[in-house]
């Protein structure tokens, strides 16, 4: 009863919360606009925007090794969510099966555990320096380390469930994944489709200006 | 109406008899050589071929291989004797002498504390501070401790579940958790060995013995003699624990991804050894923890601190760690409480973002 509550009305409500509130929250951003610029451009907003969008990517140079960690946990962690959430084999049957009617082909096991590892390693030197670092702790809330915690707890009990061989693994991985579905939203996790538009407009009203964002 | 016809019957039963006695000697003729050797042995001696087959497929000394097809390591070897060896050992003695192990450990802490309710400062907080460990020391350190503690849990699962789980929770339950554990610890222990030897890299230097360090070990610690003794950035008891981590931790590591990875050529005397190192370390190291995690916590006043903010209390360090102090303060390291306070905003600030810039908040 309840693996048939899991993957069936919870599975719907989590999909539609998700989708219906992620596109309000970029619809709602979108609709702030901005203040008409009418000083004369320096240089390309379009080009600037795009420009900062991957100059972003890499840590300016005057950080320096003081972040080398905090850059280095960060890639570990995103590439690793980023390859398992698209080429983990079980995901990309559920995408094919339940979702988009096709699929493509999936990373290898060992490939799997690898990068398991190492988004798992990722996350926990992220958080450890959120929480251990004065000025990171600082800035963070209860959203942040929740985020944190419920996007361990999905990769923790989706690789307990890598055997395949007990339902209730699988629906455990299934219910902490909806519990997510449902947070994403409302929480900064909003980020993952936010960064972009936010570096390319910081970019271009700076760009337009003369400045290097 | 039997009775009106005894003689019918009778030849009949007489002819079955004579044919069921001749047919039992001729099963008994080829045994007859054994059962004339034997004297007066009985016939059950007698030595079922099969019997001995079997018995030297299960019973022999070491295991032999036969001829298979099958490709793979010990794939010619029908029934290892060695692993109902392993079997006894792992209920018999490690199970047990485990469980004695960690309780015996929490006894002696639950002990300790009442007797002595933990080392206190004994000249009270300064309100100054020395820096004891750099950030990225002490994310090294969560690190291992989180991982560690992941794969202790896992692994005792795994380890005593049969003994301690099933009873509670039965057989299905626990089967669900001995597949999760074991998936989760093998995923998680390459990520200790790489904490390892992070741990290694960041802290051997400091980890060599020294001077005090004999006499730390003969006092125990102050435990003996009531005088704390002398000690430098780590003291004796740190060091010993250092080392320990770090060999037993290589140890569990390299005999954990011999027995993950199984199709390097690795046979099973050496799984078998590796799975007794295994163990009998992690049992070990498990045991070591609770002993270090009470010391940084309610075992010695302001402890944890050195693990958390990076700072420990100046008079701290004076008690536990006088040779390092004395150095501190020489070069001029200490760091009045109020500064502190500002450049880490450790006390008397919420732990929030300012609702506005501070320079809008003057206006």
């Amino acid at each position: 009863m309840i693996t048939a509550f899991i993957e069936g009305p919870l599975w719907y409500f989590a999909l539609v919360v998700f989708l219906i509130g992620v596109a309000w929250r970029l619809f709602a951003i979108a609709r702030i606009g901005s203040k008409p610029d009418l000083s004369v451009p320096r240089r390309s907003a379009a080009v600037s925007g795009f420009m900062t969008s991957l100059r972003r990517f890499l840590p300016r140079r005057e950080m320096g090794s003081r972040i080398r960690l905090h850059v280095l946990a960060g890639y570990m962690f995103h590439l690793g969510l980023f390859a398992l959430l698209l080429f983990a084999a079980p995901h990309v049957l559920f995408l094919q099966e339940h979702l988009l009617g096709f699929g493509w082909t999936p990373m290898p096991y060992w490939a799997f555990i690898v990068t398991s590892q190492i988004a798992f390693a990722g996350l926990l030197l992220l958080w450890l320096h959120r929480v251990l670092n004065p000025v990171t702790r600082l800035i963070s809330d209860a959203d942040d380390h929740v985020a944190a915690v419920l996007t361990f707890v999905v990769m923790l009990t989706g690789c307990l469930a890598l055997m395949e061989a007990f339902t209730g693994l699988r629906v455990l991985h299934r219910f902490t994944v909806e519990l997510l579905m449902i947070y994403f939203p409302f929480s900064r996790l909003m980020h993952a489709f936010t960064f972009i538009p936010s570096r390319a407009y910081t970019g271009a009203l700076f760009g337009r200006r003369g400045v290097d964002a | 109406m039997n009775n009106n016809k005894p003689g019918r019957t009778r030849r009949p039963v007489a002819l079955y008899s004579a044919l069921m006695a001749l047919f039992s000697l001729m099963l008994a003729l080829p045994m007859a050589p054994q059962a004339w050797a034997g004297g007066s042995e009985p016939a059950a001696k007698v030595v079922n071929p099969g019997t001995e087959l079997w018995r030297e497929v299960r019973q022999r000394e070491a295991p032999r291989a036969g001829v298979t097809q099958v490709a793979g390591m010990d794939s010619g070897v029908l029934i290892n004797i060695r692993g109902e060896q392993w079997r006894q050992f792992r209920m018999e003695q490690l199970i047990p002498a485990a469980g004695v192990l960690i309780g015996g450990v929490l006894g002696l802490i639950v002990f300790f504390h009442l007797l002595k309710r933990g080392v206190r400062l004994e000249h009270g907080r300064s309100g100054n501070y020395l820096l004891r460990f750099k950030e990225i020391d002490r994310i090294l350190h969560w690190y291992v401790a989180t991982v560690f503690i992941f794969l202790a849990l896992t692994g005792l699962i795994l380890l005593t579940g049969r003994v301690v789980l099933i009873p509670v929770f039965g057989h299905e339950v626990f089967s669900v958790i001995a597949s999760a554990s074991k998936e989760g610890h093998n995923l998680f222990g390459p990520l200790f060995l790489l904490g390892v030897i992070g741990l290694l890299i960041r802290f051997v230097s400091k980890n060599f013995p020294g001077k005090g360090d004999l006499g730390w070990l003969l006092t125990a610690g102050g435990f003996l003699g009531g005088k704390h003794p002398s000690a430098g950035f780590f003291n004796a008891g740190e060091k010993i624990w250092f080392w320990l981590v770090i060999f037993i931790g290589l140890t569990i590591s390299a005999t954990g991804l011999i027995l993950e990875f199984p199709f390097f050529g690795q046979d099973r005397p050496m799984m078998e050894l590796s799975l007794v190192l295994h163990g009998v370390g992690a049992v070990l190291l498990v045991a070591g923890l609770f002993g270090h995690i009470y010391v940084g916590t309610a075992g010695m006043e302001a402890s944890l601190e050195s693990m958390t903010s990076g700072y420990v209390d100046v008079n701290w360090a004076r008690q536990h760690h006088d040779q390092w102090a004395e150095v501190c303060e020489a070069e001029g390291a200490v760091i009045a409480g109020e500064d502190l306070a500002k450049k880490q905003r450790l006390r008397g600030t919420k732990n929030r973002v300012p609702d506005r810039p501070v320079a809008e908040e003057g206006r």
